[in-house]
C-alpha cells in the first residue's frame, strides 16, 4: 500500500480529536496538559504532511516555531501548577471552583 | 543551491526594536540596580521606552513595505494598531505604578514591567505580521506573558485559579488556531498572507471553495474567538479578570484583545478576503450572540470587576460586528468596517482601562470591588466618582463621549453593508447595558456606604491620578475631535497596495 498525504492527515485529525476529547473530559491537570500537547503534535503531523504535499518548506519551519512556543507554554503552565500545589490544592480541574457566580 | 538572503530593513522595525530593547534593559536593571532606586528608575525606563516607540511609530505614518522575507509588513493597520497598543501600554504603566510599588517590597518591580513590555512587544509583532508564523509567535508571546501577569499575586488563591483557567483555555485555543492555520497553509501552499490571498483568489475564480479552506477558516475563527473572549468561547474571561490584580485586568482587557482582533483582521481580511462571504456570516452570528449574552449576564453581577469583565465580552461583540461589516456587496468590500473597528479599539482602550483605573483607585483606599464598596463614593471623593461616571457613560455609548462615536461608526459601517439587524442589535444591547452601568452611578451618588473601610490602604501614586486624568480627557475630547483618528484609521486600506506590490514582484 502506498502512503499518501491523506493517510497522514487522517492520523493527524484522529490525534487532534483524541486530544480534544481528553481536554474536555479528563480531570487531572497534568493529563489535560498532555492532551493539549498531543493536539499540538497532531497539528505538527499535518503541517509536515502539507509541507510535503505542496513541496514548500514553510510548514516544517512553522512546526519548529510551534514546538518552541509549546515548550514555553508548558513551562509557564507547570509553574502555575507548582504554585497551586504549594497552596495545598489537588491537581484536579474540578477543584477550581472558588471563582464563580 | 544558492541561498539569497535579503538585508532586512531595520528602520521599518524600529518601534518594535525599541520595545524589545526596553524589555531587555528593564530585566537587566532589575538584576543590577540597588534596591532603593529600583521602582523610580524601572518605571521611568519603561515609560521612556514606550514613549520613544510611539514617536518612532508616528514617524512611519503613510509608509508601506515588507521586510524579513515578507514575515514583517508595515502598513496603515500596523501603524494604527501599534499606536493603540503603545498608548494602552503607557496607560497600564500609569495605573499599575502604585500597585507595583506596593509589591516592590515582596516581589520585583522588574518582573512586572519586563513581562508587560514583552507582552506589548508580542502584540506589536502580531500587528505587523505578514506571515502566519509571525502572527502565531506574536500572539503567543503576548498570551504567555499575560498568563504570568494574571498569576502575579501568587499567594492569593483566586489569582492562581484565574490564571490557571486562562492558561488552560488559552493553550487549547492556540492548538485549535494552529490546526486552522495548518489547513489554510495546506490548501494554499503558503504561510505568507499575501501569497495566501493570491493563491485563494486564483483557486476561487469560477469554483467553489473546498472543504479544507472552509475548515481552516472556521478553526481560525474559533481560535481567535477564545482569545477575544467571544461567546460561546468566553468561560475563562470572568474568572481570569476577577482573579488577576486589577491593574493587570485593565491591561488584559485591552492589549491581548487588540492583538487578537488585529490577528483576525490580518488573516480574514488580508489572507482570506476571497472567502469574505462565508466568514462575515459566521462573525455576524458570533457578534449577535456575544453582544446580547455579555450584556444580559452583566446585569446579575454584584461585583464591579466581574461586571466590567462581562461588559468587556459585550464590547468584543461590537468589535466583531464591525469586522462582520466587511461584507462584499457587488464585489465591493465595506471599507469603513475595519476603520470603525480600529476606532472602536482606541475608544475601548481609554474607557475600559479608565473604568478599571477607578476600581484600582477604590481598592487602594482599602475597599473591595463589590457594588457596596462603591456606595457613597461621590461624597467621599467626588472627582473619582465623576471620572467613573464619565467612563461608564462612555462604555454605554452616550454622546458626547468617545464610546458614542465608536458605536456610531460601527453602526454606519453595518448599515452600509445592509446588516440592519446587527445594527439594531447593537442599539438594543446598549439599551440593556444602560441598566448595569447606571446602577453603579446610582450607587455612587445616592447610597451611603454601610460599613467602614475594611482593608489596609495603599498610598496611591500620582501617576495613577495622572493616568485617570488623561483618560477622562481622552474619553471626552477624542470623540468630539475624532476626524484625525478616523483619517489615520482609514489608512488601513493601504494594506492592499502592499498586496499588489507583492504580487507584482
Amino acid at each position: 500500500m502506498d502512503l499518501t498525504t491523506n493517510h497522514f492527515l487522517f492520523v493527524s485529525a484522529a490525534l487532534f480529536v483524541i486530544g480534544m476529547m481528553g481536554v474536555l473530559t479528563r480531570r487531572n491537570i497534568l493529563i489535560v496538559f498532555m492532551c493539549v500537547e498531543m493536539m499540538v503534535a497532531a497539528v505538527g503531523i499535518s503541517l509536515v504532511a502539507f509541507s510535503h504535499e505542496t513541496a514548500t518548506i514553510n510548514g516544517q519551519v512553522f512546526f519548529l516555531f510551534a514546538l518552541a512556543v509549546a515548550a514555553a507554554e508548558s513551562a509557564v503552565g507547570l509553574a502555575i501548577v507548582v504554585a497551586l500545589s504549594r497552596q495545598g490544592r489537588a491537581p484536579d480541574v474540578e477543584e477550581m471552583q472558588t471563582l464563580r457566580n | 543551491m544558492t541561498v539569497h538572503l535579503e538585508n532586512p530593513d531595520w528602520g521599518m522595525v524600529l518601534p518594535q526594536l525599541i520595545v524589545l530593547v526596553a524589555a531587555i534593559v528593564v530585566s537587566l536593571l532589575d538584576a543590577f540596580l540597588p534596591k532603593e532606586r529600583h521602582f523610580t528608575v524601572i518605571t521611568g525606563v519603561t515609560l521612556a521606552g514606550f514613549g520613544a516607540a510611539i514617536v518612532a511609530q508616528l514617524s512611519q505614518r503613510g509608509e508601506t513595505g515588507t521586510t524579513f522575507h515578507g514575515l514583517f509588513q508595515l502598513d496603515g493597520l500596523t501603524v494604527f494598531l501599534n499606536l493603540v497598543i503603545l498608548v494602552a501600554a503607557v496607560l497600564t504603566v500609569l495605573i499599575s505604578a502604585s500597585y507595583v510599588e506596593y509589591l516592590d517590597s515582596k516581589m520585583g518591580t522588574g518582573e512586572f514591567y519586563t513581562l508587560l513590555t514583552f507582552a506589548v512587544f508580542g502584540a506589536m509583532l502580531t500587528a505587523s505580521a505578514g506571515d502566519m508564523v509571525m502572527l502565531y509567535v506574536g500572539i503567543e508571546l503576548t498570551s504567555i506573558a499575560t498568563y504570568i501577569l494574571t498569576a502575579f499575586a501568587k499567594r492569593r488563591t483566586t489569582a492562581l485559579e484565574g490564571a490557571f483557567k486562562y492558561f488552560l483555555l488559552g493553550l487549547f485555543a492556540s492548538a485549535i488556531l494552529l490546526y486552522g492555520m495548518s489547513w489554510i497553509y495546506g490548501s494554499t501552499g503558503s504561510t505568507g498572507l499575501n501569497e495566501i490571498s493570491a493563491s485563494l483568489t486564483a483557486a476561487l475564480t469560477g469554483s467553489e471553495p473546498n472543504a479544507g479552506m472552509i475548515l481552516g477558516m472556521l478553526l481560525v475563527i474559533v481560535g481567535f474567538s477564545f482569545k477575544l473572549a467571544a461567546v460561546p468561547f468566553h468561560f475563562w474571561t470572568p474568572d481570569a479578570y476577577d482573579g488577576a490584580p486589577t491593574p493587570v485586568t485593565g491591561y488584559m482587557s485591552v492589549i491581548p484583545k487588540a492583538a487578537a482582533a488585529v490577528a483576525m483582521i490580518r488573516i480574514l481580511v488580508q489572507g482570506l478576503e476571497s472567502l469574505a462571504d462565508d466568514w462575515t456570516m459566521v462573525l455576524a452570528v458570533l457578534a449577535f450572540v456575544t453582544m446580547l449574552f455579555g450584556n444580559i449576564v452583566a446585569i446579575s453581577q454584584t461585583d464591579v470587576k466581574r461586571m466590567l469583565a462581562y461588559s468587556s465580552i459585550a464590547h468584543t461583540g461590537y468589535m466583531i460586528a464591525g469586522i462582520a461589516a466587511f461584507r462584499l456587496i457587488d464585489g465591493m468590500a465595506g471599507e469603513r468596517s475595519i476603520s470603525s473597528v480600529l476606532y472602536y479599539l482606541i475608544a475601548y482602550t481609554f474607557m475600559n482601562i479608565g473604568a478599571f483605573a477607578i476600581v484600582v483607585w477604590v481598592q487602594h483606599r482599602g475597599d473591595g470591588t463589590t457594588l457596596g464598596d462603591f456606595a457613597g463614593l461621590a461624597s467621599r471623593s467626588p472627582l473619582a466618582a465623576l471620572a467613573m461616571t464619565v467612563f461608564l457613560v462612555s462604555l454605554m455609548g452616550i454622546p458626547p463621549t468617545i464610546g458614542f462615536y465608536a458605536k456610531y461608526y460601527v453602526i454606519v459601517a453595518l448599515l452600509e453593508s445592509n446588516l440592519l439587524w446587527l445594527a439594531m442589535t447593537i442599539v438594543m444591547a446598549s439599551a440593556i447595558s444602560a441598566y448595569f452601568y447606571l446602577r453603579v452611578v446610582a450607587v455612587m451618588y445616592f447610597q451611603e456606604k454601610s460599613e467602614d473601610t475594611t482593608g489596609r490602604p495603599i498610598v496611591a501614586s500620582p501617576l495613577l491620578n495622572l493616568g485617570i486624568g488623561v483618560m477622562v480627557v481622552g474619553v471626552l475630547a477624542l470623540g468630539l475631535f475624532s476626524s484625525p483618528i478616523i483619517n489615520l484609521a482609514n489608512d488601513w486600506t493601504n494594506l492592499f497596495s502592499v498586496a499588489a506590490l507583492a504580487m507584482g514582484r
